[in-house]
């Protein structure tokens, strides 16, 4: 079996804050394989997007990054400051939630694609233009020659977030990370977004790390989905068996509170009692436990480790589901009402 | 029976751009209306027109009966008592500067209901029936969560005891379980106290959960209207099959083996909408006549049903795209 | 700040603890040296205007011709002037005088230029009417301005505070509009019309409310200008009149004695720096600590 293109290991983000020092990630590992679109899924607050940033040290100065970052075997966060920057946009690119601001406002699309080609693969003059509106057309934007000369106000929402993603990938880069590449934009725009993600996992072979809350787009487009919780990965497992025999109790409270007609027959959505806790320390404790309605002293008084549960995928709970009990019904029906 | 809202024709221009461009729908007393559409649809401006945060351009708005698109601004507020809405954004629709229990009083002290003891009691009874402790009452906003602040509005908003309450993308920026929670809470305070609900959203999940009859609007004009179920399992409108087949739906079995709609170029600009029927340019099955004539809103089919396409058929048979 | 440090930022945000607003702002505004050195001049300076009658040694016109042009000893801490005044008392009472013209005027720019703004930023058809009266006052340079109302009302502590009230009138305004504008698109205000408010009501208790910390901000920057501002128009001689106590006063007068007594000039001067420069770093903490954005560190 090939080796991972990413390895994280035990990676801990801490913050010093006004307000004492925050956790905001908690020992995560997993890996990337390649040509693989892992998601990270979680709510607000569960650290998924300063993950992201922290693989290529991302992050402001009052953060203090722990653990291991390997991409194919090198480490990443021992490098210096000017090797990360060849790194990033070389081997790993970003593409973040807001494409109105991502963009210069005063400089051409073809010129901000340009300097991404102009730093990382010495291109000059002619040769821009003509890779930046093939890298417009690769992600599907059409009359690309046109494009290439204007400017961000003039292409709407899903076009510019069309042009940060020919912009990440101008390098071909090992691994692209989306940060909620889809969360402001319409429906009907998304789709094409993820489609071009899908498509350009197999025409450049990178592969994608896809952070985001929406559970239909993982089911859309994910390979293996990461959970995180309060800065703890507490699931890993591929998306199906995920979505059919996941594990902890907080998966199964995600999947049941998003409305599904198919699954919420006798009205009423399952809510999650209580709040995601901000943790300010690694706690010998299940941090889901004071929400978990299956929880019990020792899941108060020891933290789980991260082991393969009974469906096979490694789960972090110590009673984690039995796959029977977690398929939800499936008969397709009336909703509600 | 006197609806409780009963829009006709209703425009809005700001300037050059036609947000909303004719639109007429009803809802029925203690009936949810979900109003769905994208960026640009026009809905969240239909919804701030229904409750006069707006001035119409053009039009009637009535309101159990009372026409409010055009009294003066005097002889509208003390009709406000009837309906009210809630916003979208848990961060900047409570004042910081009042307490909870003060933002929640505010409408029955401007309409004069009650006195002082009577108004506390209130406050205390609204918070009970969103789902709060009564002690949150004296508390900041900036001390409550998303989730805590959307019930804050509903009490607000309900304090008067309206009979119509537009909900603006209540729950679009809460996370997956509070949405499930707020969902929750508006399905059972509309059963419980029986008011009608405008429901605007981009969510079509929470639609289904939570309406009765839905309305697609594309660019300023409502293209379909139908039952919910009806919509649901057979769109007929090419626009809102294409917006139901393209919401991902999380199931990786269901959603990888869909026959997805794909739909060309993006939405065009409200300032100059495409002639005939505003989505030909988009649409997979248009024909010429689609660019010449706009589709009228219409009932098809044995419900009666509404759809404004020229493809689609009296019986209400009409095109499938997927 | 860069986008990864909002997104940073924004999560963080989303876990701050629930403490009461007022009480972070005092904790932030106390973690800044520089803020807590200005917080304590001004106090000082202020509790010594106050108290000027209890704590002056001196009654700030008493002469004593024997003691005439002293520098500081110790019976007089900063020496006494060429008719024997003790220069301490003098800078107490003049201080007195300072900050009663700094809170004046201050006062009456506020007092004329919030309801302006507010109608500004409120009333479309206003706004305009609003500006041209700001250009107007604007393009008068205070100076100018200072001279005709001394003109017309003659030189005194009323006519200064006027003038520099007057003078501070087209900033209160704009930051009122400015504040105006921004308040009146979120959506509390929107559900205070839905809920039946006046445009009154929303004003008074939805929109000015919340306009209150930057115009707290603008005072902070008001107010120093307002002393350096006194202290010139009773040095020109167009504000408060000898015998009356002023900084700009004692300025003016120790002015051709340089050479005999150099701390009548220097002292006044000195005190006026550490007052001013006080003020203003106490408004740039505070500016800080109100800003919602997490602190860099």
């Amino acid at each position: 079996m090939k080796p991972p293109l990413l390895t994280v290991d035990g990676l801990t983000v801490l913050f010093r804050t006004e307000d004492g020092p925050v956790l905001a990630v908690d020992a995560a590992s997993f890996d990337v394989a390649e040509r693989e679109v892992l998601a990270i899924v979680g709510e607000s607050g569960c650290g998924k997007s300063v993950t992201a940033l922290a693989l290529t040290r991302l992050l402001p100065g009052s953060a203090s990054i722990g653990g291991s970052v390997s991409l194919t075997g090198r480490s990443l966060l021992s490098l210096g400051e000017s090797q990360l920057r060849d790194v990033r946009g070389r081997d790993i690119a970003y593409v973040f939630q807001e494409p109105m601001t991502s963009l210069n406002p005063v400089l051409t699309v073809g010129r901000q694609i340009g300097e991404v080609l102009r730093r990382h693969q010495g291109l000059r003059g002619a040769a821009v233009t003509r890779r930046a509106t093939e890298l417009l057309d690769m992600v599907g934007i059409p009359l690309p020659g046109r494009r290439v000369g204007e400017y961000p106000h003039q292409l709407s929402g899903g076009m510019r977030q069309r042009v940060m993603i020919a912009m990440a990938i101008a390098c071909r880069p090992k691994l692209l990370i989306a940060d909620e590449p889809t969360t402001a934009l319409d429906v009907t725009v998304q789709a094409g977004i993820l489609d071009v993600l899908r498509d350009l996992r197999g025409e450049i072979g990178m592969a994608v790390l896809l952070i985001t809350h929406d559970l239909g787009v993982v089911a859309d487009i994910a390979d293996r989905v990461v959970v995180m919780y309060a800065g703890r990965v507490i699931e890993q497992a591929p998306t199906e068996q995920l979505f059919a025999h996941h594990g902890h109790h907080y998966t199964h409270g995600l999947l049941d509170a998003v409305p599904n007609p198919a699954r919420h027959a006798e009205g009423g959505l399952r809510e999650i009692p209580g709040r995601v806790p901000t943790m300010r320390s690694s706690p010998d404790a299940c941090t889901f436990a004071d929400r978990c309605g299956s929880a019990d002293d020792t899941c108060r008084t020891a933290r789980p480790d991260l082991a393969p549960g009974p469906a096979g995928h490694l789960v972090r709970c110590w009673h984690p589901l039995q796959p029977a009990n977690a398929v939800l019904p499936a008969d397709i029906g009336e909703g509600p009402r | 029976m006197t609806l409780a809202l009963e829009v006709v024709d209703l425009v809005k221009h700001f300037g050059p751009v036609r947000a909303v461009d004719g639109v007429s729908l009803t809802v029925a007393p203690g009936e949810v209306l979900g109003l769905v559409g994208e960026s640009g649809s026009g809905k969240s401006t239909l919804g701030r027109c229904v409750v006069r945060l707006l001035p119409v351009s053009a039009g009637t708005v009535r309101v159990n009966g009372r026409d409010i698109a055009g009294l003066s601004r005097r002889r509208l507020r003390p009709l406000r008592r009837d309906f009210n809405i809630v916003f979208q954004d848990p961060a900047s629709s409570l004042n910081p500067r009042m307490t909870v229990g003060d933002i929640i009083r505010e409408p029955l002290r401007l309409h004069r209901i009650g006195t002082a003891t009577t108004r506390r009691r209130r406050v205390d009874e609204l918070l009970d029936q969103v789902g709060l402790q009564t002690d949150v009452g004296r508390r900041y906003p900036h001390e409550l969560s998303g989730g805590q602040r959307q019930r804050v509005s509903l009490a607000r908003a309900l304090s008067a005891g309206p009979t119509l309450l537009v909900a603006d993308e209540p729950t679009s920026a809460l996370d997956v379980s509070v949405q499930a929670a707020v969902l929750n809470l508006i399905g059972r305070l509309q059963a419980d106290l029986g008011f009608a609900c405008l429901f605007v959203t981009h969510d079509l999940a929470a639609v289904e959960f939570l309406a009765q009859r839905v309305a697609v609007m594309y660019l300023g004009v409502l293209v379909e209207i139908a039952a919910r179920s009806n919509l649901f399992s057979a769109p007929r409108h090419p626009y809102t099959q294409a917006l139901l087949s393209a919401a991902p739906i999380p199931d990786p079995l269901l959603q990888r083996r869909r026959r997805r709609v794909v739909l060309t170029g993006e939405i065009p600009s409200p300032v100059n909408p495409p002639s005939g029927c505003r989505f030909h340019p988009r649409c997979p099955v248009a024909v010429p006549e689609c660019a010449r004539t706009v589709p009228p809103l219409r009932p098809v089919g044995p419900a009666r049903e509404l759809v404004a396409c020229h493809l689609v058929h009296d019986d209400g048979s009409g095109p499938r795209l997927a | 700040m860069s986008t990864v440090e909002l997104v940073a930022a924004d999560e963080l945000a989303a876990t701050r603890p629930a403490i009461g607003a007022r009480r972070r702002v005092m904790r932030r505004l106390l973690r800044n040296p520089l803020a807590v050195g200005g917080l304590a001049v001004v106090v000082v300076a202020v509790g010594a205007a106050l108290l000027a009658d209890v704590v002056s040694p001196y009654a700030y016109d008493q002469t004593d011709f024997g003691a005439a042009l002293q520098p500081p000893s110790g019976s007089h801490w900063f020496g006494t002037d060429e008719l024997g005044r003790d220069q301490l008392s003098r800078v107490l009472f003049g201080l007195r005088a300072s900050v009663l013209v700094a809170v004046m005027s201050v006062a009456l720019s506020m007092a004329v230029g919030v309801p302006l703004g507010l109608a500004a930023g409120f009333y479309g058809l206003v706004d305009p009417v609003v500006s041209r009266l700001t250009d107007t006052l604007l393009s008068f340079p205070f100076l100018v301005l200072a001279v005709g109302l001394a003109a017309i009302l003659g030189p005194s502590l009323t006519t200064a505070t006027v003038a520099i009230g007057i003078a501070q009138v087209p900033a209160v305004i704009r930051v009122t509009r400015g504040e105006t504008l921004r308040l009146r698109g979120l959506d509390f205000v929107a559900a205070a019309v839905a809920d039946g408010a006046t445009d009154g009501v929303v004003l008074r208790r939805h929109i000015f409310p919340n306009a209150v910390n930057a115009l707290i901000v603008q005072a902070t920057v008001a107010a120093p200008a307002a002393i350096i501002g006194e202290s010139v128009l009773s040095f020109l001689g167009l504000g408060i009149r000898p015998p009356d106590p002023s900084l700009g006063v004692m300025l003016a007068s120790a002015q051709p004695l340089f050479r005999d007594g150099p701390w009548m000039a220097v002292i006044p001067g000195l005190v006026i720096v550490a007052v001013t420069l006080g003020l203003n770093l106490l408004g740039d903490g505070l500016r800080d600590a109100l800003d919602p954005r997490e602190a860099p560190r």
